[in-house]
């Protein structure tokens, strides 16, 4: 045991007196954290809609033309952007690459009196210009129409037989970050365990640590737990950083228990021994950089991490159910966030299982000597 | 049977290490004495480091026995391991641990408290405890590697190619502390491809080639036996020294293109011997040369081939 403590301290020491790599620990998590939290929590979905008012007296909207512009500032769906009146709208919208435009014409509110008085249709029509090329135009053109829809409702004196009533199933609001985090905690365990492991053993088989290693009373399976350890240090250290973050930026609300830091130890433990497998079969350290990135890479993108995996097609998905980051994430988000202590304690089992079987055949393939 | 294998150092019965249809080291059997420095002579490829490395229980051997220290390779590994020290060849360690932390490291696996500041002094890196292993030269990695050789106090110490990549100054150093470690008592197993290593350091030296032994015996020793006759040169003399030489019983030969006599010395006869008849006889000659046989010529004449060490002589 003791020659596990020795060596994991010359490995805590080797970390501490490396400061691309310290940097590297901190700022990956960090900068993803911040940059997907940024983009995905902030931005509430708001459309850009440009509008075009010629319905002016004495360089002053009239009555009708600003009603409506106020009834769709206050849907709060849209970022009105005003044009001149005096500009050819439609040029300027195809030069501009608007996708869109509502124009209301000149004379829209005498012509809007005069339907309302003589209960017709209105001659003056609002236009809504559009690049149906884009998506987000449809949208825009059927949210206005709803809109003056529901105006007409109103004006008509209707009455609202049918009704819809909101229902919010989730017990909490959650954004989007609450999804990301756990699952980037997942992805610091995973990238950790794997790249160290497997560069390690690549360096040292190359520049002849092991041989030398290998002279020593050392045995194997202590120098594999030392590393497990340590690698299981580290992602406690990334993880912290992340917390950290997503408290104070974006005030996030979380539970960090026992289940949540077994979970992370065992996942640790799992890309640990998948490393240690990875790295028997590459020769040199390049090809163990290579290596890692074609195992890591698909699965940080494939197992749920950066978007639900039920917005990925079926066959995905499929592909995901066997990917064990999959199970690490889905635990960790039922433990720190959602409190669903079965799903936690399930997706902790599977991992666990995981971990044992890859650290037992790591361990049992890795070799520092070729005989 | 125990008191058959302890007595000596090493005892090599048969041993073999084949690669499929390579056989890297073929049956070669030997001993090693306690308290010399034995070593194994031969090119790049030749077996030593596989034999070595067997010795040291990190290959096993296809057939074959070897005791260590009295110990069986094939059974007591773990035991072999805590009572030798190796050095391997090009040593690599830790390298953001300092030369201090390396020497402490190693000794934890050896379970021992080593005499840091001691081992420090002999390998002569005291004023450079605190610099960090991947900012050393060459030498003085490799002189840590010695000095972590040493952490479990061994008995035997098993050196691979130790001078190997080194610039003659640093060479030299390491030597010298090889020489150390054989006052204070300690077997030391060498291998190397520098004949002059083998040559200066070794009691008796083991030739091999190809998986095989095929001369041992201290350097003297296989110089007299394998080595060519010590030649002298006569530069600028005349076909009239040659009989004049032979006289004296040696042979001598003339070469015509250089105008150059070489003379095939032997123990009964000496250079004075020479010089006298020819000044005697008036004989003109101008400058000297001696060409003193070497390990060299010994694995020359061995195997026909040459060490192939002409790229870093010293």
């Amino acid at each position: 045991m003791s020659h596990v403590v020795i060596d994991l301290k010359a490995s805590v020491k080797s970390f501490a007196r490396n400061k691309s790599t310290i940097f590297w620990t901190i700022a990956f998590p960090s900068v993803l954290i911040l940059l997907f939290g940024a983009i995905f929590s902030y931005s509430s979905v708001k459309y850009d809609l440009y509008l075009q008012n010629q319905d002016l007296v004495d360089g002053k909207p009239t009555y009708w033309s600003s009603s409506l512009v106020d009834v769709l500032n206050s849907s709060g769906v849209f970022n009105l952007q005003t044009l001149n009146s005096t500009i050819n709208a439609t040029d300027y919208a195809i030069s501009n690459r608007l996708s869109s435009l509502l124009i209301i014409p000149s004379g829209f509110n005498d012509s809007a009196n005069m339907a309302l008085l003589t209960h017709t249709q209105s001659l003056e029509n609002v236009t809504f210009v559009y690049d149906q090329s884009t998506s987000s135009a449809p949208i825009v053109g059927s949210i206005v129409k709803s809109i003056i829809g529901s105006i007409n409702f109103q004006l008509s004196r209707g009455v609202n037989y049918l009704n819809v009533q909101d229902l919010m199933i989730a017990p909490k609001r959650y954004g989007y970050i609450d999804f990301f985090l756990p699952g980037m905690i997942g992805v610091t365990a995973m990238t950790t365990s794997i790249f160290t492991s497997v560069s390690i053993s690549a360096q040292f088989k190359q520049n002849g640590v092991f041989h030398k290693l290998a002279t020593t009373p050392l045995k194997r399976y202590e120098w594999i737990l030392s590393r497990t350890v340590y690698n299981v240090l580290i992602t406690f250290l990334g993880m912290a950083v992340m917390i950290v973050l997503g408290v104070a930026v974006f005030g996030m609300k979380m539970t960090i228990d026992a289940i949540s830091l077994f979970m992370v130890t065992m996942a640790s433990l799992m890309f640990t021994g998948l490393g240690m497998i990875i790295a028997r079969f590459v020769k040199d350290p390049d090809g163990a950089d290579a290596a890692a990135n074609v195992i890591t890479f698909p699965m940080m993108f494939l197992s749920g991490t950066f978007f639900p995996l039920s917005q990925m097609p079926l066959f995905l998905q499929s592909i995901a159910r066997v990917l064990p980051l999959t199970y690490v994430s889905d635990g960790l988000r039922a433990s720190m966030i959602f409190g669903q202590a079965q799903t936690a304690v399930f997706n902790t089992g599977i991992v666990s299982v995981l971990g044992f079987v890859c650290i037992v055949i790591g361990s049992w393939i890795t070799k520092w000597e070729e005989d | 049977m125990l008191n058959l294998t302890s007595d000596k150092a090493i005892r090599v019965e048969g041993l073999t290490k084949r690669y499929g249809d390579l056989i890297a080291v073929n049956g070669i059997s030997f001993t090693v004495d306690r308290g010399e420095i034995f070593a194994f002579l031969g090119p790049n490829g030749a077996g030593k480091t596989t034999t070595v490395e067997m010795l040291e229980c990190l290959r096993k051997p296809t057939s074959g026995k070897a005791f260590v220290l009295g110990l069986d390779i094939a059974k007591d590994q773990m035991a072999i391991k805590k009572k030798a020290g190796v050095l391997p060849q090009d040593f690599y360690t830790y390298e953001r641990l300092t030369v201090k932390e390396t020497i402490q490291y190693y000794g934890g696996m050896f379970d021992s408290h080593p005499d840091v500041d001691g081992l420090l002094k002999l390998v002569d890196l005291e004023d450079k405890k605190n610099v960090l292993f991947k900012h050393l030269s060459g030498g003085l990695k490799q002189r840590l590697g010695i000095a972590v050789a040493l952490v479990n106090d061994p008995e035997l110490i098993f050196l691979d190619e130790p001078s190997a990549g080194l610039d003659p100054k640093a060479r030299h150093g390491v030597w010298h502390m090889i020489e150390g470690l054989h006052k204070e008592g300690k077997t030391i197993f060498l291998t190397t491809h520098y004949m002059e290593e083998a040559e200066i350091l070794a009691g008796r030296v083991g030739i091999i080639h190809n998986g095989n032994i095929v001369a041992m015996d201290s350097p003297q020793g296989l110089i007299s036996e394998y080595g060519k006759r010590n030649l002298l040169i006569l530069k600028n003399t005349n076909l009239t020294a040659v009989p004049n030489i032979e006289k004296l019983g040696i042979k001598a030969n003339y070469d015509q293109t250089t105008g150059d006599v070489t003379v095939h010395l032997n123990h009964s006869v000496a250079v004075s011997d020479v010089l006298h008849s020819l000044s005697t006889s008036g004989i003109p000659f101008g400058e000297l040369q001696l060409k003193r046989s070497s390990l060299e010529d010994v694995f020359l004449n061995l195997t026909g081939e040459s060490l192939g060490e002409e790229e870093d002589t010293l």
